[in-house]
Protein backbone atom coordinates (compact mmCIF):
# COMPACT_ATOMS: atom_id res chain seq x y z
CA UNK A 1 0.00 0.00 0.00
CA UNK A 2 1.21 3.50 -0.82
CA UNK A 3 2.78 5.31 2.06
CA UNK A 4 3.52 8.93 2.65
CA UNK A 5 7.17 9.93 2.72
CA UNK A 6 8.74 12.34 5.17
CA UNK A 7 9.73 15.80 3.90
CA UNK A 8 7.25 15.68 1.06
CA UNK A 9 4.10 17.70 0.75
CA UNK A 10 1.29 16.11 2.74
CA UNK A 11 -1.53 14.84 0.51
CA UNK A 12 -4.41 17.25 1.00
CA UNK A 13 -7.84 15.96 1.85
CA UNK A 14 -11.28 17.26 2.67
CA UNK A 15 -13.65 15.44 4.99
CA UNK A 16 -16.76 16.47 6.85
CA UNK A 17 -16.40 16.39 10.58
CA UNK A 18 -19.16 14.75 12.59
CA UNK A 19 -20.93 18.10 12.84
CA UNK A 20 -21.06 18.36 9.05
CA UNK A 21 -18.38 21.01 8.65
CA UNK A 22 -15.83 20.47 5.91
CA UNK A 23 -12.27 20.30 7.18
CA UNK A 24 -9.36 20.49 4.76
CA UNK A 25 -5.81 19.74 5.73
CA UNK A 26 -4.79 22.77 3.66
CA UNK A 27 -6.98 24.98 5.89
CA UNK A 28 -4.13 24.83 8.38
CA UNK A 29 -1.38 25.73 5.94
CA UNK A 30 0.45 28.85 7.01
CA UNK A 31 -1.36 28.76 10.34
CA UNK A 32 -0.81 25.67 12.42
CA UNK A 33 1.07 22.42 12.61
CA UNK A 34 -1.17 19.38 12.44
CA UNK A 35 -0.87 16.12 14.32
CA UNK A 36 -2.77 13.53 12.29
CA UNK A 37 -3.94 10.51 14.24
CA UNK A 38 -5.22 7.50 12.34
CA UNK A 39 -7.13 5.25 14.61
CA UNK A 40 -8.38 1.78 14.41
CA UNK A 41 -11.46 2.53 16.39
CA UNK A 42 -12.78 3.76 19.67
CA UNK A 43 -11.81 1.21 22.24
CA UNK B 1 -7.58 9.42 23.20
CA UNK B 2 -7.94 10.27 26.87
CA UNK B 3 -4.19 10.91 26.99
CA UNK B 4 -4.44 13.18 23.97
CA UNK B 5 -7.23 15.10 25.65
CA UNK B 6 -5.17 15.47 28.80
CA UNK B 7 -2.18 16.91 26.95
CA UNK B 8 -4.17 18.86 24.38
CA UNK B 9 -3.24 22.25 25.94
CA UNK B 10 0.41 21.34 25.37
CA UNK B 11 -0.30 20.81 21.67
CA UNK B 12 -2.17 24.10 21.50
CA UNK B 13 0.78 25.83 23.16
CA UNK B 14 2.94 24.60 20.30
CA UNK B 15 0.54 25.99 17.73
CA UNK B 16 -0.62 22.55 16.67
CA UNK B 17 -4.06 21.12 15.97
CA UNK B 18 -4.85 17.47 16.57
CA UNK B 19 -6.97 15.79 13.90
CA UNK B 20 -8.24 12.27 14.46
CA UNK B 21 -9.32 10.32 11.37
CA UNK B 22 -11.11 7.03 11.80
CA UNK B 23 -13.20 4.50 9.88
CA UNK B 24 -16.34 5.01 12.00
CA UNK B 25 -19.34 6.97 10.79
CA UNK B 26 -20.39 10.42 12.03
CA UNK B 27 -22.81 9.06 14.65
CA UNK B 28 -20.13 6.96 16.32
CA UNK B 29 -17.77 9.94 16.26
CA UNK B 30 -20.37 12.30 17.73
CA UNK B 31 -21.21 9.86 20.51
CA UNK B 32 -17.59 9.22 21.39
CA UNK B 33 -16.63 12.90 21.27
CA UNK B 34 -19.48 13.78 23.56
CA UNK B 35 -18.85 10.95 26.01
CA UNK B 36 -15.15 11.67 26.22
CA UNK B 37 -15.50 15.46 25.88
CA UNK B 38 -12.72 15.56 23.29
CA UNK B 39 -11.54 19.05 22.34
CA UNK B 40 -9.87 18.24 19.02
CA UNK B 41 -11.08 17.66 15.47
CA UNK B 42 -12.72 14.32 14.66
CA UNK B 43 -13.12 13.26 11.05
CA UNK B 44 -15.19 10.22 10.15
CA UNK B 45 -13.75 8.50 7.09
CA UNK B 46 -16.08 5.56 6.51
CA UNK B 47 -15.01 5.34 2.84
CA UNK B 48 -11.39 5.09 3.97
CA UNK B 49 -10.35 7.81 1.51
CA UNK B 50 -7.79 9.48 3.72
CA UNK B 51 -6.88 6.33 5.57
CA UNK B 52 -5.89 4.73 2.27
CA UNK B 53 -4.14 7.82 0.93
CA UNK B 54 -1.90 7.87 3.95
CA UNK B 55 -1.31 4.17 3.73
CA UNK B 56 -2.66 3.11 7.08
CA UNK B 57 -1.83 -0.53 7.33
CA UNK B 58 -4.50 -3.17 7.48
CA UNK B 59 -3.34 -6.35 9.09
CA UNK B 60 -5.83 -9.09 8.43
CA UNK B 61 -4.15 -11.42 10.86
CA UNK B 62 -4.35 -8.90 13.65
CA UNK B 63 -7.94 -8.09 12.74
CA UNK B 64 -7.87 -4.55 11.62
CA UNK B 65 -6.08 -1.33 11.10
CA UNK B 66 -2.85 -0.49 12.75
CA UNK B 67 -2.52 2.92 14.34
CA UNK B 68 -0.55 5.61 12.52
CA UNK B 69 0.41 9.19 13.32
CA UNK B 70 1.88 11.98 11.24
CA UNK B 71 3.09 15.49 11.90
CA UNK B 72 2.42 17.99 9.13
CA UNK B 73 4.14 21.32 9.62
CA UNK B 74 2.68 24.75 9.04
CA UNK B 75 3.99 24.71 5.45
CA UNK B 76 2.04 21.55 4.67
CA UNK B 77 5.01 19.18 4.67
CA UNK B 78 5.09 15.81 6.37
CA UNK B 79 7.86 16.08 8.97
CA UNK B 80 7.37 12.78 10.69
CA UNK B 81 5.22 9.72 10.24
CA UNK B 82 4.87 6.55 12.22
CA UNK B 83 3.12 3.40 11.08
CA UNK B 84 2.32 1.18 14.00
CA UNK B 85 3.07 -2.52 13.76
CA UNK B 86 0.72 -3.46 16.54
CA UNK B 87 -2.26 -1.95 18.32
CA UNK B 88 -0.07 -0.74 21.15
CA UNK B 89 2.62 0.69 18.85
CA UNK B 90 1.66 4.31 19.48
CA UNK B 91 4.19 7.05 20.25
CA UNK B 92 3.81 8.91 23.54
CA UNK B 93 2.56 12.46 23.71
CA UNK B 94 5.99 13.44 25.00
CA UNK B 95 7.51 12.16 21.78
CA UNK B 96 4.99 14.05 19.65
CA UNK B 97 5.47 17.25 21.66
CA UNK B 98 9.25 16.98 21.39
CA UNK B 99 8.91 16.62 17.61
CA UNK B 100 6.71 19.72 17.51
CA UNK B 101 9.32 21.57 19.58
CA UNK B 102 11.86 20.65 16.92
CA UNK B 103 9.92 22.29 14.10
CA UNK B 104 11.18 25.69 13.06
Amino acid sequence: MARVAVNTEAPDFALEDFRGQTVRLSDYRGKKHVVLVFNRGFM
Amino acid sequence: MAQLRQDYPEFVKRNAEVIVVGPEGPEAFARYWEEERLPFVGLPDPEHVVLKRYGQEVNLFKLGRMPAQAIVDRDGFVRWIHYGHSMSDIPSNEELLALLDGLA
